[in-house]
């Protein structure tokens, strides 16, 4: 009798029975919404959080507010941050109605002779106007203070280069530094990255069902009696839920989508956060392969879990405040940098696809191996460290 | 028995198994016929279980060989997987499948081609008498209409060898008849190990029996062989008013007896032959309240030799 890939049987039939589950239907659609909820609260509530400085800090989406720029000269337009305030260029004639009937969130002025004045060695005014009903003014305040503050600093950098070029490299002037703020970046880069990760972390139950449930219903012994081998087993119901959690993705990424986040290189992105699914459904495969039962399996997953969360996110974060190679060892790092539009090195994505693969390899080969053991699944079962050795080849069974 | 090895379809050659300090299995040999029906019967605990388990590839032993149709349980198990057809002792069937799909299920990763399966689900649901339930879910289902698609599950890629753990453990006698009946009915055709706790049901259908106790074989043979050679002709039973009064070891001089047990207040005394009788019934004395003879069973064998 011929024997087939068992495994895309396997996956075929968890999908298919997964999918016709009413429960699990109920919570597919129910972490969609809180993703919903999640965002329309992002977007409804500017929460201000005040740091040391005096810096007003809102999560932000883009396009958050729109603020009436009148700068004939250009010169501090250039500086805001588009991809925070939407600028609407006027001459500013009918700004202070717009800004009344809330077309605007505020109008910002500059002298129309701003660059004459500067090579005059003049002071140029700026005036802000801002509706202090509207909970966005923070965020826009802040944004035309460090425009402003960019600007001054280009403008005496530029100074000092032409009074004595060696001085340019001077502490204190080289260091200002102009663009988001770092916590600014953190909410808006992490917080999207995150968001589209999140999905991988709620399937870890139907794998743990999957695996765990054939012990605790002792349906194990007739899938252990098939001609099947125990990594056709485990990559089967592996697979069936990645392609859960990839399904779960596209939805994920659609209302990011509606709601108003860009994400640039949408597929790359994509192919990546799913290619992620695969290490953390081996993992959670070693989990369910050597628990017992379901309350060992949730003990194990959620420390495990944490493991995930740091390396994902860490080096995310090390990426942000230092732009380091290594960083991009986490899958994360190099979507948020995909999804933020920056260009990427073939050995950044090398490195990360790399880790994934690795990993992933590792994971399903140990899950494989624990399945494939009749005392680990029938018992008495071996404690981990005995495990451990055994796997290592230090000690033999 | 020797078996000549194109007969012989199973082969277990010093199988030994232990879970940690308990053996449960101690140098076991055995060789069975293509196309017998074996029974398996002893104690709980007797590593009937586990000796299926490591047949079926289920179990690793600790040392020891299993061969099937020729192929060993070392190295070609997904082989020795696809020849058997599995029945645990609880059928444990998925319990959100509808009975037709759950066979489906099986059948693919049986491997069974797609152009035959419905067709042999059709004829599988019909022999188990469940034609009528193919389309509701097994958690529908009571334990006997488990057990039936438990024996659907364990046929359906028609395998060469058929083990059957416990079939009619729990279940009613009518449910029990008809699954013993089925069991008949592979005879010859199919090698069948039947591993049971009921002795009429090893003695009804099995060509030989193994009473297998603390993990060894202590004896082996057909029902008729195993019955004649424990127990002799008969059966003796005398029921007393107080068993303690009886001397043992006087029942044990007597000629023809080949053993006593004692099981409440009736004595079982095997005997060789009849003509002792009387001068037995007389040592009982005023004691006795009812004699009664009767032929063996299985079960007395069971009894004697696990003991």
């Amino acid at each position: 009798m011929k024997i087939n890939m068992n495994f895309g049987t396997i996956t075929r039939w968890e999908l298919k029975n997964t999918l016709k589950s009413k429960k699990f239907i109920l919570i597919f659609f129910m972490q969609l919404s809180v993703l919903a909820m999640l965002i329309f609260m992002f977007n409804s509530f500017a929460a201000n959080i005040e740091s040391e400085q005096g810096l007003s800090i809102t999560p932000s989406l883009v396009d958050f507010a729109t603020l009436d720029v009148d700068d004939p000269g250009g010169l501090f337009k250039k500086g805001i941050n588009p991809e925070i305030i939407k600028i609407y260029t006027t001459n500013g004639n009918s700004s202070l109605v717009r800004l009344e009937t809330g077309e605007t969130s505020g109008f910002y002025t500059v002298s129309p002779n701003s660059i004459e004045r500067i090579q005059k060695g003049e002071i140029v005014d700026t005036t802000l106007y801002l509706d202090y009903a509207d909970p966005r003014r923070s965020v826009i305040k802040d944004e035309i203070n460090t425009t402003t503050k960019s600007v001054a600093t280009a403008l005496t950098q530029s100074y000092l280069k032409s009074a004595n070029p060696q001085n340019t490299t001077q502490t204190g002037l080289t260091e200002e530094k102009t663009g988001e703020s770092l916590p600014m970046q953190i909410i808006r880069k992490v917080m999207l990255v995150v968001l589209l990760f999140l999905p991988l972390f709620l399937f870890g139950n139907i794998i743990i069902d999957s695996v765990v449930g054939e012990k605790e219903r002792k349906t194990a012994e007739i899938l252990v009696a098939m001609p099947i081998r125990p990594w056709e087993i485990l990559l089967g119901k592996g697979l069936a839920v990645v392609v859960i959690s990839a399904l779960q993705v596209v939805m994920w990424m659609v209302v990011l989508i509606a709601a108003g986040f860009t994400i640039n290189n949408v597929i790359l992105v994509y192919l990546l956060v799913v290619l992620t699914a695969v290490p953390i459904v081996g993992l959670t495969s070693i989990i369910a392969a050597y628990a017992k039962n379901y309350k060992e399996a949730g003990i194990g997953i959620t420390f495990a879990y944490i493991l995930v969360v740091g390396f994902l996110i860490v080096p995310a974060l090390a990426y942000i405040s230092r732009k380091s190679f290594s960083a991009n060892i986490s899958p994360m790092t190099t979507a948020m940098r995909l999804f933020a539009g920056e260009t990427i090195t073939i050995p950044e994505i090398f490195i990360s696809i790399s880790a994934v693969i690795i990993l992933s390899i590792i994971f399903f080969t140990v899950a494989a191996w624990l399945f494939g053991r009749d005392d680990v699944i029938f018992g008495p079962r071996p404690g981990p460290f005995k495990l451990t050795l055994q796997l290592l080849r230090i000690k033999k069974r | 028995m020797d078996l000549n090895s194109d007969q012989v379809m199973i082969k277990i050659d010093s199988l030994n198994k232990s879970f940690g300090r308990i053996r449960a299995l101690e140098d076991l040999n055995l060789e069975i016929e293509k196309g017998e029906l074996l029974g398996l019967i002893g104690p709980n605990g007797a590593g009937k279980t586990t000796a299926i388990r490591i047949i079926c590839c289920i179990l690793q032993p600790s040392s020891g060989e299993v061969t099937v149709g020729g192929y060993s349980i070392h190295h070609d198990q997904i082989k020795i997987k696809s020849m058997i057809g599995y029945l645990p002792e609880e059928p444990n069937l998925y319990e959100r499948f509808k009975a037709r799909d759950l066979l489906k299920y099986f059948g693919e990763l049986y491997g069974v081609p797609k152009n035959e399966i419905n067709g042999r689900i059709d004829d599988l649901l019909e022999l188990v008498g469940m034609s009528h339930r193919a389309d509701d879910r097994i958690n529908t289902f009571s334990k006997g209409l488990r057990q039936r698609i438990g024996i659907a599950r364990a046929l359906i890629h028609d395998p060469e060898v058929i083990i059957f753990d416990e079939p009619t453990m729990g279940l009613d006698p009518a449910t029990s008849r008809a699954i013993r009946n089925f069991i008949k009915e592979l005879k010859g055709d199919k090698t069948v190990i039947l591993c049971t706790h009921y002795m009429d049901e090893a003695d009804l259908l099995c060509d030989r029996v193994a009473i297998l106790n603390q993990g060894k074989i202590h004896d082996l043979g057909t029902p008729g062989y195993l019955k004649e050679k424990i127990h002799g002709d008969t059966i003796l039973q005398v029921r007393v008013h107080n068993p303690q009064k009886i001397d043992n070891a006087q029942l044990l001089a007597v000629n023809s007896v080949e053993s006593v047990n004692l099981e409440g207040n009736l004595f079982l005394i095997s005997l060789r032959s009849r003509e002792d009788i009387s001068q037995i019934i007389d040592l009982f004395g005023a004691e006795a309240i009812s004699v009664n003879t009767k032929e063996p069973t299985l079960d007395d064998v069971f009894i004697q030799t696990t003991q």
